[in-house]
């Protein structure tokens, strides 16, 4: 058993074209605990899809090395293909075939045998919400339906691990959810997921990890515990206290704890920010009084981005 | 093995659904009655003098051959220029090699997909033509002559590979498909119409303009065939071993001669000739559509597996 579902070490990737060198992956060493979905957040061009490309073999890196589920990505990269199911960027169908026929073209590229195949399109149809569709020209299918369908033809095979680059771009608030729904329940099912955005509101809140990309660079990976430890001795921590009565002498008590810089009351919500770790002194001031809910409050993928891109500059 | 024929299978069944495919068949069926209708006035106008049956179903094979000459590449092209770029143009490429196949087993079932289109299309115009010839011309098409005109199929089907294979190349390395159809048209339009001009300036420029000949004053036709005077017979005879020469590597011309072989019938006897004696006297032809089949395909196998697929 490997530790990791994706491990690299000292990736480069430079593309040579007329306009000079690109570094589109400048030293990446990434690390994809197995059973985790895991966000790589960056903005456009921080290299992103050019990770994803080289992860599975379809482009070669310059320099450094990948391995995915233990394989090798340049040696191994059909045993990389087997056992992966890739969303790419820039993917298009064949348009004058129709979902079924596309999904049962590429399952037997995946070498599905003829029988579980059928069964398998018909379902992955069916989750992704195209059963209707199934014997309809992709000509004439939207673009959050066409996506749906990459989702589908990325699950056929079952992975154990699924690539999905930026899957939610430019999709419909429904098939966000969909798609989010989706991802959840299949890492609930122990597969490992890797999702590329750049738009961190969007799918920052479902991740449980991140690598946080820059112009070919990760700032900083690891769970979102970990990234916010830093955040926090950095920029205080957060609290949010939601009482049903005598807020006001709550929060006069509040003020005088040590370390504690900014408490404010709103709509029966205090908000705390303090210099250090105060969750055990502001439980059990709170046990004195009616109040609703304590929660530390963790930085948002985009506070946390910004705050790191911020140290490394 | 296997993920060749899948890839094969889906390409063959594309193809038979699309407009371009059956274009191309009809564009074939067209040439070939076409040229039967010409015979056809022949033989009502003239009927005596070409009545012999020779003559007939000579003239019906230059037509047909003619007319594979310019469709057999048309439809290597047809087949060929997309075969990659188009996938790259669409993004189906990515889908396609994200899985577990290797990439010349891509374009291995490219290759076998197009080798049974091009058989099938030039098999069934001939299936379609010949009979509506009969039909409707009366050209006498005996089982012999029609042994012949599906014979020439094979040569045909090296045209119209040599053509896919050029094209393949220009699409294995264009990320735009119609980019690489202009590459293989701007080459069709070479071989088939600017360098046989080319080889005729070439020939004049050598030799010179023809050799002026005294005409008998009450003649009705200028020569009896084969009584043309030694020096005009010697003229045309170094013209022609010219043109030949400077078309020796255009795949066209070795097609129309490879072709005409076919056709060529003995002096006596009035047969045709010897496939064997066919095949001796007209290696050089089968040699130059094979090394530019084998050449392109090798190229494009290369190039292929060696890019990457980048956006
Ligand atoms: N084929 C290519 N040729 C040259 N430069 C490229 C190519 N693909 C990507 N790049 C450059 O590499 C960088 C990273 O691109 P990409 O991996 O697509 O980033 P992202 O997916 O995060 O938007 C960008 O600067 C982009 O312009
Ligand atoms: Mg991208």
């Amino acid at each position: 058993m490997v530790e990791h579902a994706i491990e690299t070490e000292g990736l480069v990737k430079v593309y040579r074209g007329r306009g000079g060198e690109v570094r589109a992956l400048d030293g990446v060493d990434l690390r994809v605990p197995r059973g985790v979905l895991f966000g790589l957040f960056g903005p456009n061009g921080s290299g992103k899809t050019t990770l994803i490309s080289v992860l599975i073999g379809l482009q070669l890196p310059t320099s450094g090395s990948a391995r995915v589920l233990g394989f090798d990505s340049v040696r191994e990269s059909l045993e990389i293909r087997r056992r992966v199911g890739v969303l790419p960027e820039n993917y298009g169908f064949y348009e004058h075939m129709t979902a079924r026929e596309n999904l049962e073209y590429l399952g037997r590229l995946d070498g599905m045998p003829a029988r579980e195949l059928k069964r398998r399109v018909s379902e992955v149809l069916e989750l992704v919400g195209l059963k209707e569709w199934a014997d309809a020209k992709v000509k004439g299918f939207s673009r959050g339906m066409t996506q749906r369908l990459a989702l589908a033809q990325a699950l056929l095979k079952d992975p154990e691990l699924l690539l999905l680059d930026e899957p939610t771009l430019g999709l419909d608030p429904q098939s966000v959810a969909l798609f989010k729904g989706l991802m959840e329940e299949l890492v609930k099912q122990g597969k490992t997921i890797l999702v590329s955005t750049h738009l961190l509101q969007e799918l920052g809140h479902i991740c449980t990890h991140a690598a946080l990309i820059r112009r070919g660079r990760i700032l900083a990976q690891g769970s979102l515990q970990e990234l916010s430890k830093a955040y926090r001795e950095a920029r205080g921590y957060g609290y949010e206290i939601s009482v049903a009565a005598g807020a006001e002498e709550l929060v006069r008590e509040l003020r005088g704890i040590e370390g504690v810089t900014y408490v404010a009351l709103e709509n029966d919500v205090i908000r705390v920010r303090a210099r250090q770790d105060v969750t055990e002194q502001l439980s059990s001031i709170a046990s004195k009084y009616r109040v609703r809910s304590l929660v530390p409050l963790a930085p948002s993928w985009d506070e946390l981005y910004r705050f790191y891109q911020g140290e490394r500059e | 093995m296997e993920k060749i024929l899948v890839v094969a299978r889906k390409e063959v069944l594309e193809n038979l659904r699309s407009a371009r495919y059956w274009g191309l068949v009809a564009l074939f069926v067209l040439f070939y009655v076409a040229s039967t209708y010409a015979i056809g006035f022949a033989i009502r106008g003239f009927g005596a003098t070409l009545a012999g049956r020779q003559r007939v179903v000579l003239q019906l094979s230059t037509n047909v051959v003619n007319a594979f000459a310019y469709i057999a590449p048309l439809l290597g092209i047809a087949l060929g220029f997309g075969a990659v770029a188009a996938e790259r143009e669409k993004g189906t490429i990515r889908l396609v090699l994200s899985r577990p196949i290797y990439r010349d087993d891509l374009l291995n079932g490219k290759l076998i997909a197009a080798v049974v289109l091009i058989v099938a299309a030039l098999a069934l115009s001939t299936l379609i033509a010949v009979p509506l010839a009969v039909a409707l011309q009366g050209v006498n098409v005996t089982a012999e002559d029609f042994a012949r005109l599906l014979l020439l199929l094979a040569p045909a089907l090296l045209l119209a590979l040599a053509y896919y294979s050029i094209s393949l190349f220009t699409s294995v390395n264009a990320s735009r498909s119609s980019h690489a159809l202009m590459v293989s048209l701007v080459l069709w339009i070479f071989f088939t119409f600017v360098l046989p001009i080319v080889a005729s300036l070439i020939a004049f420029h050598v030799l010179g303009p023809p050799p002026a000949i005294t005409f008998r004053p009450n003649a009705t036709r200028p020569f009896q065939p084969g009584q043309e005077p030694a020096q005009l017979r010697e003229y045309f005879q170094k013209y022609s071993q010219i043109v030949r020469t400077v078309q020796l590597a255009s795949p066209n011309a070795r097609f129309q001669e490879l072709s005409s072989a076919l056709f060529a019938t003995r002096q006596q006897t009035g047969a045709y000739e010897e496939l064997s004696k066919v095949l001796s006297s007209h290696w050089i032809d089968v040699a130059v559509l094979a090394a530019y089949i084998a050449a392109f395909l090798l190229l494009s196998y290369i190039f292929f597996l060696r890019r990457q697929e980048t956006r």
